[in-house]
């Protein structure tokens, strides 16, 4: 079938077209430079058309999703819609059902996300739920920072041998990249501790966060992997925390990059929870101009924001004992979810409130990591789903970026506390975003951190995942009109994914399955066969499953999308 | 004001749900705009004629001018008054699950029993249950901590389980016996039981107040002796006679008060 969205305002910031009125043609699920006289016109007369959405880290599918809908019904009960002719019933906030989770991202003219934390231990139950979601594709990314294995060969700086177990476990959980949480800090969580700061070992291990860091790093780079490794840093959440996260950075400037598409080594997650100046809650302020001073100055960093979005959300990570600091903090329910040998989680409710004096900081600094990064091509559009906020707000949070007049009203109108404009330097930055730099910290800039070569961007060929928006750029004022286009994000024209029409007006107008994206490293397989000799005597001794459970299967992918790599270049 | 008369011609096996049925919604409602709709079911919706006669007299400007009359045996009609902010219900009969649940305002009789759940996490208004409940009266959602915060909910008869859990504003009277862990999680609000209690009200609570005029049966250790007080006067309530008072639960550095009639409750002396 062919199709041409005719007389679009397209941006596509990869193909350096920025507002350009041109046509869009695809033909049988990837984008075409030109179709048939047969082709069917979709008329989107001066509406915004972008490749469809990429969201680089959200927490959708796994068991902390589980968890937090078995203990959370109250968070189940707010959105529930009944069942239509095209959807099921949805229901949840800020963990929404898997149905609700593939709907609401197609609304917004989505089409892939990165599952960001799956214990290998659990992948299987990962991809479970991934089948459940509809209409995007997923990439997950195995936890690797505080397992067994890898601390092992990074103690030992064994490179070679934590190269194979990457790339044999990105085949055995189908996984596509490297995945950090708080390195060293959960398997300290087994104890009861913690670790602080990258030069704290991890208790009878006798090995350190940066450590583990580098030699991932390094493992990452010789196997030339689409994605760099993906750092949730230690120390989150706790003022004074700058630092460690600049040394987590820095620590792996020296390595060089393997990989032609994307420019970065090291891409930090939901930095704005990492980026806290001062000793306590009292005397916190933003290091948010320390850090994005490093990141312009540093080309071998990107990053997500993890943008508070002042709204009641549930807190769920791989840092167990960040978890547990949470809980005492508010003193809400408190779930933990140990995985052996690997990692371990928790969760906690949160209610972010602009009547917060710290929570109204958080918000201004995940802004001024936004304002503050001059090139957009290293920052990310998230909100560590659900961690500061739900996916659902990212429309209000385009409406911010886009509006300083709406971000100034919301400082004078105490609709956040002042320590917003006190303690950070958000009330003096007058940046606005333009369409064509949403669109990148939205799509472009995402597929490229991912090392994508099929999405992101609509180059001839790439498949045909497109959104448009209704509104016109030339007409509207974002900078006056933050509910206009709040709502237009909310609500996509058009979601169009392998070249079909999911969303249509708002609304959700087919249904089709998620595809799994996983790498598929060849000409590893002498290292990654030894490698599996020496791993198995340990995994048969201390894992309580057997190895012919633990592998996931092919049936657990039924729409995969393997991407190849051929290690060492 | 308008009066709406529903009286029940047929009783469904299957719960009906009247949350769309309140006087904020309904104010303006016609007899042949009842007669149009469709009431859920389960998982579908069949014409609320199917099972009521409708009647309906006068007119209203607003909710607060609006009366509903349910005739007949509500015992499988769920969500009566849910969310309703003004206005008057009477049901004369039985009323099922989640009766005034989420109430903010106005008045709810049931000339009856009300099922569990009766006045779930109520912010204001009334309500009066003539007959008995049953578990959770007043209390929160499942999985929430945050549960009835003001309002009042008087029951005639007897109460079940759970009676005001995690009250956090508010009055709840009970006029007759009630079972297990009254105000369990409470931190604030009043609770008079002039019945018997089974055992152990006030767990895990940390301020508020709970009175009881009869015979408790266990007591929980958390809650510690305190002093005997008489004629005491508890948020702004005077009441005369000599009670133990209990403070707790000490297990979550609670402060609130648990009030036991002393001539009742020699054995605890």
């Amino acid at each position: 079938m062919e199709y041409i969205l005719k007389n679009g305002i397209v941006y596509d910031p990869a193909n350096d077209i920025a507002g350009e009125k041109m046509d869009v043609m695809f033909k049988d699920g990837k984008i075409v430079s030109n179709v048939s006289s047969d082709a069917k016109v979709l008329d989107v007369t001066d509406k915004i058309v972008m490749p469809a959405g990429v969201d680089p880290h959200a927490h959708i599918a796994g068991p902390k999703l589980v968890v937090g809908r078995i203990y959370r019904p109250e968070d189940s009960r707010k959105g529930v819609t009944p069942k239509t002719d095209v959807c099921r019933s949805e229901s949840g906030f800020s963990i929404p059902s898997c149905p609700a989770t593939g709907y609401r991202y197609s609304r917004m003219g989505y089409g892939t996300v990165v599952e960001a934390a799956v214990p290998p231990l659990e992948a299987k139950h990962t991809h479970e739920e991934i089948m459940a979601i509809p209409n995007i594709d997923v990439p997950p990314l195995p936890l690797f920072g505080n397992n067994w294995f890898v601390m092992q060969y990074a103690k030992e700086d064994r490179i070679d041998e934590l190269a194979a177990f990457i790339s044999s476990w990105l085949k055995i959980v189908k996984g596509y990249g490297v995945k950090l949480v708080n390195p060293c800090g959960s398997e300290a969580w087994g104890w009861g501790m913690n670790v602080h700061g990258i030069d704290d070992p991890a208790p009878y291990w006798d090995v350190t966060s940066k450590e583990v860091i580098r030699a991932l790093s390094k493992a990452n780079e010789m196997l030339g992997l689409p994605h760099s490794i993906h750092v949730h840093a230690n120390d989150i959440g706790h003022p004074g925390n700058t630092p460690t996260t600049i040394g987590t950075i820095d620590c792996v400037k020296d390595i060089t990059k393997n990989s032609g598409v994307r420019n970065q080594t090291i891409h930090m997650t939901h930095l704005q929870f990492h980026i806290y100046n001062g000793t306590s809650w009292r005397d916190v302020e933003s290091g948010a101009g320390d850090v994005t001073d490093y990141i312009n100055k540093n080309k071998h960093v990107t990053f997500d924001v993890g943008q508070i979005t002042l709204d009641e959300t549930t807190t769920m990570t791989a840092d167990g004992p960040h978890e547990y600091s949470l809980h005492a903090l508010n003193g809400l329910k408190w779930a933990n979810k140990d995985i052996e040998l690997e990692t371990s989680s928790g969760l906690v409710p949160f209610i972010y409130s602009g009547k917060s004096p710290v929570h109204s900081l958080m918000w201004a600094i995940g802004l001024e990591l936004f304002l503050g990064t001059e090139d957009p091509w290293q920052v990310c559009l998230t909100t560590d789903h659900p961690n500061a906020g739900p996916f659902i707000r990212y429309p209000r949070i385009i409406s911010w970026l886009m509006s300083n007049e709406r971000r100034q009203e919301m400082m004078d109108n105490k609709e956040v506390h002042p320590w917003a404009h006190r303690k950070s330097a958000l009330a003096t930055m007058d940046r606005e975003y333009d369409f064509n730099e949403i669109a990148t910290i939205t799509r472009a800039g995402p597929a490229k951190i991912y090392g994508f070569k099929d999405r992101g961007a609509l180059t001839p060929g790439f498949n045909a995942d497109i959104a448009v928006y209704d509104l016109n750029p030339n007409d509207i004022d974002p900078s006056r009109e933050p509910t206009a286009i709040e709502a237009a994000f909310g609500a996509a024209m058009y979601t169009i994914k392998d070249g079909q029409i999911l969303v249509k007006d708002g609304e959700i107008v087919k249904v089709v399955p998620s595809h799994t994206i996983w790498t598929n490293v060849k000409g590893f397989e002498e290292q990654e066969n030894a490698i599996m000799e020496k791993v198995m005597p340990d995994f048969n001794r201390f894992y309580t499953v057997k190895f012919e459970n633990y592998k996931v299967h092919d049936h657990f992918t039924p729409y995969p999308i393997v991407v190849d790599v051929q290690a060492s270049k | 004001m308008k009066t709406i008369t529903l009286t029940l011609k047929k009783k469904s096996p299957i719960s009906l749900e009247f949350d769309e049925l309140i006087p904020d919604k309904i104010y303006n409602w016609e007899k042949a705009d009842f007669e149009n709709y469709d009431v859920p079911v389960g998982n579908t919706r069949f014409p609320l004629t199917d099972y009521f006669d409708i009647e309906v007299e006068g007119a209203a400007e607003g909710p607060e001018e609006v009366k509903m009359i349910l005739d007949g045996d509500m015992g499988r009609v769920k969500y009566i008054g849910c969310e309703m902010s003004a206005g008057e219900i009477v049901v004369n009969g039985d009323a099922d699950l989640h009766c005034g649940a989420q109430m903010k305002g106005g008045k709810i009789t049931v000339n009856g029993d009300a099922e569990s759940y009766a006045g779930r996490e109520m912010e204001g208004g009334e309500l009066e249950i003539m007959g008995s409940t049953r578990e959770f009266c007043g209390c929160s959602y499942i999985g929430e901590w945050r549960g009835m915060s003001d309002g009042k909910i008087t029951i005639h008869g007897n109460a079940g389980k759970q009676l005001g859990e995690c009250l956090s504003g508010g009055e709840i009277y009970v006029k007759g016996n009630c079972d297990i862990l009254a105000g369990i999680h409470m931190t604030k609000g009043f609770i008079q039981i002039d019945g018997d209690v089974t055992r152990w009200p006030g767990g895990q609570m940390k301020n508020g107040n709970i009175l009881i005029n009869g015979k408790l049966g266990v007591l929980l250790e958390g809650l510690v002796f305190d002093q005997i007080v008489k004629d005491p006067e508890i948020e702004g309530k005077n009441f005369s006679g000599k009670y133990i008072k209990y403070t707790g639960d000490i297990a979550l550095n609670g402060k609130g008060g648990l009030y036991l009639n002393a001539e009742k409750n020699r054995d605890l002396l």
